[in-house]
């Protein structure tokens, strides 16, 4: 396997310009959702006017008659941060079942770079809207999907009766009895019904187990 | 359902070697067990079947062994009774060597254990049973190549055929025990938590590493070993090693350990299966989908009820008790016992023992043979055949969302089910279910509203010959019962509902062989267990008669007896020998109604009523050994008055109704 990585460093001032800009666009993308924008409003959200001016002298906004308008620079920006961030809600809230997320994800959605937000969208099953329910930008790997498809990772009980599909997380109490039949991350299983037991097998053994245990048995379909 | 033991304990200077056989759930064990000692223990096919240690010695090539046959466990961290059973005998008995026997068609599992076993220490034989089964699925194992792996002797079997049975005796023969060479290494974090815990733990018949490994990964089924082994420093110590492992590391001890396991176990298996097409058991596999399909499974549950209704409730209770209770005892042995006891007996009081109303063989030996014989028989019989089959494990799959209902998972309809047959026996086997608590409503609904076989062939005969409707209320009124008290067990009883979790073994074609000798077994057992209490129930009836104490008895009890449940006074006798055993107290209401003594009406209460009673003498006793006195007097208390207050609604609904029966 290969060696990880030292993390990168940031300088200071780096770093923070950053961070604020991408606090700065994602408020003004939210606002954005439910009207226009004015530059007082902005202004509130973000706590610092000067900051704002900056970002339209780096072109990120543009401001006109007190409104302010994305750029062709701020746009696809804004909408990242912003994607991220509502991915990173629900990877928290779903999938981790983390309650108190939100600060969790406001660090997460810097953290994130294009190609992890994909796997992680992916992974989720290109979800449309963050846990308030307000709409997720979607972004490549979603317009590759336009119908509604099948989460790549979904729990057991969602596969298709007679599907195969290996096990990518476990999140069961049941774990350890699981384990102890070789039942583990990367086996593949093998669903026979779900009514009104669920059962499945695992090379020549199988077994019955409640839906609750199957809810925390998160696969990956695979072809038999 | 009869068990020979012979409990050898520690402590005794042995001049044998200890044998223990273990391995997954239904591999086989007691099939194995039964072929090397001679010696029969119950074989079936679902896991489980086996929940106590059965003992055998032999003698092979002038060197004697002791072999020692262990419930199936998935892994050596148990969880559940049967399982805790299996480890603590390698904990505390040392076996010289384990012969563990596995599942030819899965391997992987099988290796899994042995892992387990040789990071224990323990030196091991490894049998692959059901060769043939592996075959049919295309499964091929180069014994030889795993030999060398593993650095033990494998040998290959197929137990019901006798195949490899040979060169097994041969292996424990030899006495050429190895330790595996295989042992799986974890990350260096985990090995030197490993290697702290370790240096606490005393000497021990299992490797102090394999107990440390177990500790680590929070088995708390070791608290009682430690506390006898261990100061309480070092269990202390040993506790927040435990709790450090997990704020350093992410993932779960257990979890890694489980993992690194499999990994060996897959790398190990890849290198010596060879897979072909499957060779057969198309059909056999076919029926295992079907029994327990959520659409196919209904008409085959209704046909299996159907099946076993007519062996049972139409050939049995009808057919068989017609020809032995009223032709053979009626019409031949009777008459020819009365006979000769009055010619050979001077003394009236001793004639009216033997053949009199309450006599030994007027009464006692007609009920025990007459009646209970034919039905326990052909019960078991068809229960064999069900059992052998593989169907329960599906008919628990049929019914686990009615048994969450009460409280229950779906794995308590083996105990169940097993209760149809005995409730003695379903105490034990209740010990398969993982939580104190599912045992405990389990065993109360077992003694509350299970008829055990001979109860239900007798009531069965006697309703059967009544009408449907007199059936289907009693049944009705049963599973109300059942389902209501399970309820509010499920309520009261405090604690989680376990979670369903069974395997379901394929489904196989029952073998002539063993329906012949578990029927056999068991009717034996039964005739033991059973004749000398219905003699005594006889006994203790006669004198009370005699002493004129059981009409004063009938007189006392008729407030209940006749007031609540309309029932005449003599129905008294049947609920007293009830006490003894219920299908006693069945047969007598049978007996009655014969007689023309009970209506159809009272029929239906009486035996409601009988079914739902305090369960028989034998019932009770193992009840009190698996879940303690307090426990069983507390159920006992609520099952007497629930019977009684249940049955009198019965009647008086009936009535009220004007329900004709």
């Amino acid at each position: 396997m290969e060696k990880e990585r030292p993390c990168r460093t940031y300088t200071a001032s780096e770093t923070e310009k950053g961070i604020f800009e991408d606090e700065a666009l994602e408020a003004i993308w939210e606002l954005a959702e439910s009207g226009d924008v004015r530059l007082d409003d902005a202004v509130r959200e973000v706590g610092s006017e000067e900051g704002i001016l900056r970002m339209r002298e780096d072109g990120l906004i543009a401001i006109k008659d007190g409104l302010i308008t994305l750029t062709e620079t701020g746009r696809p920006r804004a909408r990242d941060i912003t994607r991220r961030h509502l991915l990173a809600e629900r990877l928290f809230a779903d999938v981790l079942d983390i309650k108190d997320y939100e600060d969790d994800a406001c660090r997460l959605e810097h953290a994130i770079s294009p190609a992890v937000d994909e796997a992680i969208c992916t992974f989720l099953g290109h979800p449309p809207t963050c846990p308030h329910g307000r709409p997720i930008p979607k972004g490549e790997c979603c317009k590759l999907y336009t119908k509604k498809v099948r989460p790549l990772v979904q729990g057991l009980p969602d596969m298709d009766v007679g599907g195969c599909a290996r096990v990518v997380f476990i999140k069961s109490p049941a774990m350890d009895r699981l384990a102890s039949i070789g039942l583990l991350p990367g086996v593949v299983v093998k669903l026979q019904q779900k009514k009104p037991s669920i059962v499945l097998s695992i090379d020549e053994t199988t077994i019955a187990i409640d839906e609750d245990i199957a809810r925390g048995i998160y696969v990956k379909s695979e072809i038999c | 359902m009869h068990k020979h033991r012979h409990k050898h304990r520690e402590g005794r200077t042995a001049p044998y070697k200890r044998v223990a056989l273990i391995g997954n759930p239904n591999v086989g064990k007691s099939v194995i067990f039964g072929l090397l000692t001679g010696r029969y223990v119950t074989v079936s096919n679902y896991p489980g079947t086996t929940v106590e240690v059965s003992y055998g010695n032999i003698s092979l090539d002038g060197g004697r062994y002791l072999i020692v046959d262990t419930p199936g466990v998935n892994s050596l961290m148990p969880m559940s009774e049967d399982e805790r059973i299996t480890r603590d005998i390698l904990l505390r008995e040392r076996p010289s060597v384990a012969l563990q026997v596995g599942d030819a068609k899965n391997l992987k599992r099988t290796l899994l254990l042995t892992l387990q076993l040789s990071e224990m220490g323990l030196p091991v034989i490894l049998d692959l049973n059901m060769e043939d089964e592996a075959r049919d699925r295309g499964i091929t194992i180069d014994k030889r190549a795993l030999q060398e792996i593993l650095g033990v002797e494998v040998v290959g079997t197929v137990a019901p055929e006798r195949k490899g049975l040979k060169e097994l005796r041969a292996s424990v023969s030899k006495g050429d025990y190895r330790l595996s060479s295989v042992t799986p290494g974890y990350s260096p974090l985990m090995e030197d938590y490993i290697e702290k815990v370790s240096s606490f733990l005393p000497e021990a018949n299992i490797s102090r590493r394999a107990l440390a490994v177990m500790l680590l990964s929070g088995d708390r089924s070791l608290g009682a070993w430690l506390k006898q082994n261990l100061d309480e420093q070092a269990v202390e110590a040993i506790e927040s090693l435990r709790e450090e492992f997990s704020l350093r590391s992410s993932h779960p001890f257990g979890m890694a350990v489980s993992e690194t396991r499999l990994r060996l176990a897959s790398e190990i298996a890849e290198k010596v299966i060879k897979r072909g097409p499957a060779e057969g058991g198309r059909l056999l596999s076919f029926m295992g989908r079907v029994s327990m399909h959520p659409v196919y499974g209904l008409p085959v549950l209704a046909l299996v009820l159907f099946a076993l209704y007519e062996f049972v409730g139409v050939f049995g209770a009808g057919t068989l008790v017609g020809l032995l209770e009223e032709t053979i005892f009626g019409e031949y042995l009777n008459p020819v016992f009365t006979k000769a006891v009055e010619v050979l007996v001077p003394l009236k009081i001793v004639r009216e023992m033997l053949v009199g109303p309450y006599g030994l063989i007027t009464m006692a030996l007609t009920y025990a043979i007459g009646i209970i014989l034919p039905i326990t028989t052909t019960f078991f019989i068809a229960f064999a055949v069900l059992e052998d089959s593989g169907y329960l494990p599906r008919l628990a799959v049929m019914l686990n969302k009615v048994f969450n209902l009460m409280g229950l998972s779906g794995k308590a309809v083996l105990p169940m089910v097993l209760g149809l047959g005995c409730g003695t026996m379903a105490v034990m086997t209740t010990r398969i279910l993982e939580t104190r608590r599912e045992r405990l409503i389990a065993t109360f609904l077992l003694a509350l509203a299970v008829p055990c076989a001979a109860q239900l062939g007798v009531i069965m005969g006697m309703l059967g010959a009544l009408s449907p409707n007199a059936l289907f209320i009693w049944l009705s009124c049963i599973l109300l019962v059942l389902l209501i008290a399970g309820f509010l067990a499920g309520l009261l009883v405090p604690g989680e509902r376990a979670e369903f979790f069974l395997e379901v073994p394929p489904i196989r074609r029952p073998a002539l062989e063993n329906i012949a000798v578990k029927t056999f077994s068991r009717t034996v057992w039964y005739l033991k267990e059973a004749v000398p209490l219905f003699m005594l129930g006889t006994f203790v009836l006669f004198v009370l008669d005699k002493v004129a104490l059981l009409g004063v008895i009938e007189r006392f009890a008729s407030p209940v007896v006749v007031g609540v449940l309309g029932l005449p006074e003599k129905a008294t006798e049947a609920f007293l020998i009830g006490f003894l055993r219920r299908d006693y107290g069945a047969a007598g209401l049978f007996a009655m109604s014969e007689g023309g003594l009970l209506t159809p009406l009272q029929s239906v209460v009486s035996l409601v009523t009988m079914t739902l009673f305090i369960p028989c003498l034998a019932h009770f006793l193992m009840t009190v050994k698996e879940m303690g006195l307090r426990t069983t007097l507390i159920a006992a208390s609520i099952i007497l008055p629930t019977a009684i207050a249940f049955g009198g609604a019965l009647n008086w609904a009936l009535r009220a109704f004007g329900v004709s029966v």
